[in-house]
């Protein structure tokens, strides 16, 4: 954010210069979610959490608060609210937030992603291979591994956040949960239409 | 300048300003809130009336009046040919991608005419503020698309007015009754039923963030088919087998007032005027509720499964918002108070409420409202938006429900080297495959340097505004250059010909003024016309010496001078015709008065002539 407001070159802290009104330069590409939130760069954030922040951003950088003010100030409210709302789809979703954190985007890699070891490749496909013949079964299977890889996610960012831990590992563990989230949802779809 | 709100209905419109905090709907000079949504054009396609006027001569001929244009706005031609029928436009069939209706040499969008119905509302509120107003709120169903929606600002841009916002109807409905201060994650209900359309929309309220969650509807069913419905019966009482178009539209109008006197008494009588004979026929409440119940019906089933949609059950509902004048039918509020076991709101007036939270808004957008300091209003993009990729499939930029405004980027490559230009298809939806969403547009990126396949990057970014419509522009990330993009709506005007439209209606604003004069002048002259053909018509025995003839060639001549663009010609015999007719017009009169006098004490007689 810039250290003093375009408008009237008074020194700023927040979007909205508290001397002149005037709202300041969206974040650019380089602020994630956290940031332009202002929220602590955390796994463990509660969803309250962010909308609260959301509802707060929201209030001041809304184009609604602008609607007399100049063009150059709507459009940069329009941006800013943009911002702000992707923000908080982001930060609501732990998956999207793990892989921030993680590799700084909030979805999983295209291309150059983390390989993944055989022997996990192989369970996947019996359980997937199994949802046929029994989805209730399958599902329940499916889900107590995910809610055990889960936890141990937890655990590797709450190390983090003390301050006693990297990230390593992370954006393999996000890649397997997204196979699992798969199998869960077919799964689930499956027992649902039984 | 005080902005206004402005609700754009299918089958009415009204206009709306905070005033002293409060907001309150216009009223026109017969101090009528309800301006009809109808435009009438002559047969060489000039138009001619806006509002009442042009609904009064919907029956007559010589003419078209168009209604409910609201229905084929933004829509292509295709989709809207049967409804056309319906309507009995004439679609011009030439254009595959702009709605246009023919009526004599002129070719009509409805734009056009909602731009009609706008102008007088906005004139309507010019008159009552005694100034221009600010800029304007207009509503639009929470279903609308982008294309939808741009036809609707397009209307008003045509119309000389600024659009502050557009606003969904339920949202406004709902920020009419306060329920912006509800309790965090309130689900509310908002049911519309109107002249001749239903919707019901569910919403979520968080702190001043309206979300909603899912909205149904049937846009060919509303009031006026319980009009009809009961019209059937009075039809089918008097004998008549074939109703013609004007004997019909007689007998739906007997059943509207007999519908509304229903609603507050257990009896109403229907009379119909027949060729030398008036038809009665006595109705109950109870049988005209039976009579509508399967038109009812339709209208819980379809909030039934909106509810579903939004993933709860009726008894999970917090509160209901009853919209649209067809919500006063007793039948039809407990019939929503049944299905979710509370009653609704109904403090305010149906026909006004959306009108009502979009002057609110208005006001908000204003910078001074005193009305709202905390509130704020986050709307939802109610359909999905995406691109085309390879293969015919979606790829979803923003999902349906993302709070707006919302942003998305995208980068695009080449494929061939050399290539200059990438197209990219936009569409709206939430299937799957390209062919099974709404197509909004085409975009063209032009201006690449050419460079081997796959190297240079795009970088495509989409924004929707507050009013949920769509954006787009474009940077070619190697150079840094902007490319250029031209938009090729799908279905609508471009930006290009709305902005040529606009300046025409500049360059001819002088010429503007002299026509508005010209059509104030018709629709009086119409008015005169019409009362004295159809006293000729009924009253014919009443007429002495060559009054007969001699009226009817003034009115002949009336007739002929409103098909012409001759101002004085039209006020000179409208008002020889008022004149000329005036002994005439007064034996009616005492003939009414002696009709009513008949077997009547005074003060009945008093009653009878609306003088008590």
């Amino acid at each position: 954010m810039n250290p003093t407001c375009w408008n009237c070159h008074e020194r700023v802290a927040t979007p909205v210069c508290a001397g002149c009104g005037a709202i300041q330069p969206p974040p650019g590409r380089d602020v994630d979610a956290f940031g332009v939130l202002g929220l602590a760069r955390r796994y463990h954030l509660a969803p309250a959490e962010v909308e609260e922040r959301w509802r707060a951003m929201s209030r001041v950088v809304h184009p609604d608060r602008f609607a007399a003010r100049p063009a150059v100030e709507k459009r940069m409210a329009l941006l800013w609210t943009a911002a702000v709302n992707d923000a908080r789809r982001v930060l609501r979703d732990p998956r999207a937030r793990a892989w921030l954190l993680a590799t700084g985007r909030a979805v999983p890699p295209e291309t150059g992603g983390p390989v993944l070891d055989a022997a996990f490749l192989e369970d996947i496909f019996d359980l997937q291979a199994g949802i046929p013949d029994d989805p209730p079964a399958a599902l329940a299977a499916a889900t107590a591994w995910r809610d055990r890889l889960d936890a141990a996610l937890g655990a590797q960012f709450a190390a983090w956040e003390a301050g006693a831990g990297g990230l390593d590992g992370v954006d393999a563990a996000l890649s397997r949960l997204k196979y699992l989230d798969n199998a869960i949802a077919q799964a689930a779809a499956a027992a649902h239409s039984e | 300048m005080a902005n206004i709100g402005i609700d754009l209905g299918t089958t009415h419109s009204l206009v709306a300003v905070v005033l002293g905090g409060k907001a309150r709907c216009l009223l026109d000079d017969d101090e009528r809130v309800l301006l009809p949504s109808a435009v009438r054009y002559s047969p060489e396609g000039v138009p001619r009336a806006v509002g009442w006027p042009a609904l009064a001569a919907a029956g007559e001929p010589d003419g078209t009046t168009f209604t409910s244009f609201k229905r084929f706005m933004g829509r292509a031609p295709a989709e809207v040919a049967e409804e056309a029928g319906l309507f009995r436009y004439d679609l011009d069939t030439e254009d595959n991608r702009v709605v246009r209706f023919r009526v004599g040499e002129a070719r009509v969008t409805p734009m056009e005419l909602s731009s009609y119905v706008l102008r007088l509302l906005h004139a309507r509120a010019e008159e009552c503020l005694m100034g221009r107003p600010g800029g304007a709120v207009i509503t639009v169903p929470a279903w609308f698309d982008d294309a939808q929606r741009a036809a609707t600002r397009d209307a008003a841009r045509l119309a000389g007015i600024e659009v502050l916002r557009l606003l969904n109807e339920p949202t406004a409905a709902a920020l009419a009754y306060g329920l912006d201060k509800a309790q965090a994650g309130e689900k509310v209900v908002v049911y519309d039923l109107g002249g001749g359309t239903f919707d019901v929309s569910v919403l979520e309220l968080n702190d001043g963030v309206f979300q909603v969650l899912a909205t149904r509807g049937d846009t060919r069913l509303g009031g006026d088919d319980f009009d009809q419905a009961l019209a059937r019966v009075l039809l089918a009482q008097a004998g008549v087998e074939d109703a013609d178009g004007p004997t019909f539209r007689r007998a739906v109008r007997a059943a509207e007032a007999a519908k509304k006197e229903l609603s507050s008494q257990d009896v109403a009588t229907m009379r119909l005027e027949l060729a030398g004979r008036t038809v009665e026929a006595s109705i109950d409440r109870a049988t005209f509720e039976a009579l509508i119940r399967p038109l009812v019906d339709r209208t819980m089933a379809a909030a039934r499964a909106a509810v579903t949609d939004a993933g709860l059950r009726p008894d999970q509902v917090d509160e209901v918002v009853l919209v649209g004048g067809s919500t006063r039918v007793p039948a039809v509020r407990r019939a929503v108070e049944a299905l979710f076991g509370r009653a609704p709101h109904v403090d305010l007036d149906p026909d006004q409420v959306v009108a009502l939270g979009a002057a609110m808004q208005a006001d908000i957008l204003s910078g001074e409202s005193t009305l709202a300091e905390e509130m704020l209003l986050v709307d939802v993009v109610p359909l999905s938006l995406g691109i085309e990729v390879m293969g015919g499939v979606v790829e979803r930029l923003i999902p349906r429900t993302t709070s707006i405004p919302a942003h998305a980027s995208e980068t695009f490559t080449t494929h061939v080297d050399g290539q200059t230009a990438v197209d990219i298809h936009v569409v709206q939806g939430e299937r799957e495959l390209v062919r099974d969403n709404r197509s909004l547009g085409r975009f063209r990126l032009g201006g690449l340097p050419g460079l081997p396949a796959g190297v240079p990057r795009v970088r495509v970014d989409f924004m929707v505004d507050a009013s949920g419509l769509l954006s787009v522009s474009a940077t070619e990330e190697l150079t840094g250059q902007s490319a250029s993009i031209a938009v090729q709506p799908s279905y609508g005007l471009s930006d290009e010909e709305v902005d040529r439209m606009l300046e025409d209606a500049i360059d001819n604003a002088e010429t503007d003024i002299d026509e508005r004069l010209l059509i104030a002048a018709r629709i009086e002259g119409e008015q005169i016309l019409h009362h004295l053909r159809k006293a000729l018509r009924d009253d014919a025995g009443l007429l002495t010496g060559d009054e007969g003839p001699r009226l009817g060639a003034i009115a002949d001549a009336l007739a002929a001078a409103l098909t012409g663009t001759d101002r004085a010609r039209i006020q000179r015999l409208g008002k020889q015709a008022d004149e000329e007719s005036a002994p005439f017009a007064q034996r009616r009169i005492e003939r009414d008065l002696a009709l009513a006098i008949t077997g009547r004490s005074t003060s009945e007689v008093a009653t009878a002539l609306g003088l008590r």
